[in-house]
């Protein structure tokens, strides 16, 4: 074995050589650019290989931003989003961040499908566009709603079946983080939705659409994506009730969707069970694709309609962003989740 | 090796050598090929070869973790040197003809 060959020689120049107890700190802050699984792994021999270069040169912006964008590839590979393939692990990694990418989808889709909800219940499409853009926006969540609840029976049996066996380490607090916030979300969004302000007007043609119970419950789901944040005088007038909602909300769906991705990255999912989220998860992109269609026919077509009532904002622009951003994300995820056919995974055992 | 070989040939080159860490990795390479890879590439193409099983990561009793070449990352490193020769065989040999480089 070759040795390192001692300490490197401290940095020549006017400024005071940096104390071990600096240099240590520096190197500690390069390492948070790599994601805690690659951290537990490589952590600490990369620390003291930091240490050594730091100590032979003590500035070099070049080794910053190799650090950073080496850092953020392994997160990019953590995440299942680059990086070679990585098995049935791998799989795993893109299935949760597609979990994610359609858990962020869902909230700023709903949020824009409950606000043109809201103007069908109130008066008739004024636009073609407005009609096209409800019925394929409609169709396509109700396609992902599906498409959820069918990718959540396996997980949640897998889930179950491991915790019968006792070999739930590492799965109760995604479970139990799951569990909590879809009943603070189920029982918040049940009693908020009283509230809808679609409950009047007049049965349009074509108004039955979408049922009142289910655009109320999406619409107090997801009452926290709105502009009303950028105008806290209008916001202050709200029942402190309904804006501790719209605070508590947020997290209910953030803590749903980590725990629910957490689950699928961490739970031993056979190569059959892997390959039906993978199937289930192409067609979400697929209807994720058609929804953001749909959005932007209704935001760069449709118009204001009857008394402002499909009129659309920055929220809404911002919205297509996000639904573009998650959906690029998700279409990247399932294109590199490659589980292990079961043919092989047999063969390989 | 792919599309890292470049540090990947460097690595395994420098592993044929003996088993080292990651600081005596830079060195060495530094020393015979005139580059100097930076940690986070370096580290990037260990897990890489690593997770290929190209390499193995040996125990240590201190924080600087060794690596050494296994049987396959040797067979792999000696195949892709040949191609390597041979394209720099072919190289010499159309420079020396049409250019007169010898």
């Amino acid at each position: 074995m070759t040795a390192a060959g001692g300490a490197p020689p401290a940095a020549a120049g006017d400024a005071p050589a940096p104390t071990p107890g600096s240099l240590e700190r520096r190197a500690r802050r390069l390492l948070r650019w790599y994601p805690g699984s690659w951290r537990a792994r490589y952590g600490e021999e990369f620390a003291e290989l930091l240490l050594a270069e730091l100590a032979e040169q003590p500035r070099a912006w070049r080794r910053t931003v190799n650090v950073a964008h080496c850092g953020l590839t392994a997160r990019l590979a953590a995440a299942g989003l680059a990086g070679p393939p990585a098995g049935t692990a791998g799989a795993r990694a893109s299935l949760g961040t597609l979990t994610c990418s359609l858990a962020v989808f869902l909230t700023f889709g709903t949020a824009m499908w409950a606000q043109l909800a809201v103007g069908w219940q109130w008066a008739p499409p004024a636009t073609t566009a407005t009609a096209v853009a409800m019925l394929v926006m409609s169709g396509s969540l109700l396609f992902l709603a599906v498409l959820a609840l069918l990718a959540a029976v396996p997980v949640g049996w897998v889930a179950i079946m491991a915790g019968f066996r006792r070999q739930a380490r590492g799965l109760r607090t995604p479970a139990l983080l799951t569990g909590a916030a879809s009943l603070v979300l189920v029982i918040g969004g049940r009693h908020f939705g009283n509230g809808w302000p679609g409950t009047g007007g007049h049965w349009w043609p074509h108004q039955g659409l979408a049922p009142g119970g289910i655009a109320a419950f999406g619409w107090a789901s997801t009452l926290s994506v709105t502009s009303y944040w950028a105008h806290p005088a209008t916001l202050a007038s709200f029942p402190p009730a309904e804006l501790a909602w719209m605070v508590a909300s947020p997290v209910a769906l953030l803590s749903l969707a980590t725990g629910a991705a957490q689950l699928v990255r961490r739970l031993e999912l056979s190569p059959r069970v892997l390959a039906f989220e993978t199937r289930i998860g192409r067609a979400a992109a697929a209807g994720m694709t058609a929804f953001l269609a749909g959005a932007l026919c209704w935001v760069t077509q449709a118009g204001p309609g009857p008394h402002g009532l499909f009129r659309t904002g920055d929220i809404d622009a911002a919205g297509l962003a996000v639904l573009a951003a998650a959906l690029a994300t998700g279409w990247l995820a399932i294109s590199r989740a490659r589980p292990v056919p079961p043919a092989r995974a047999a063969g390989q055992q | 090796m792919g599309r890292s070989a470049g540090p990947a040939t460097l690595i395994l080159s420098s592993l044929a050598d003996g088993a080292k860490h990651g600081y005596a990795l830079t060195k060495d390479i530094e020393a015979f090929a005139g580059v100097r890879l930076a940690p986070g590439t370096l580290y990037e193409a260990l897990s890489r070869l690593e997770g290929q099983g190209l390499i193995e990561a040996l125990a240590s009793d201190d924080r600087r973790r060794p690596y050494r070449l296994t049987a396959a990352g040797a067979e792999a490193l000696h195949a892709h040197l040949q191609a390597q020769r041979h394209v720099a065989d072919v190289g010499l040999r159309r420079l020396a003809g049409n250019w007169g480089v010898a």
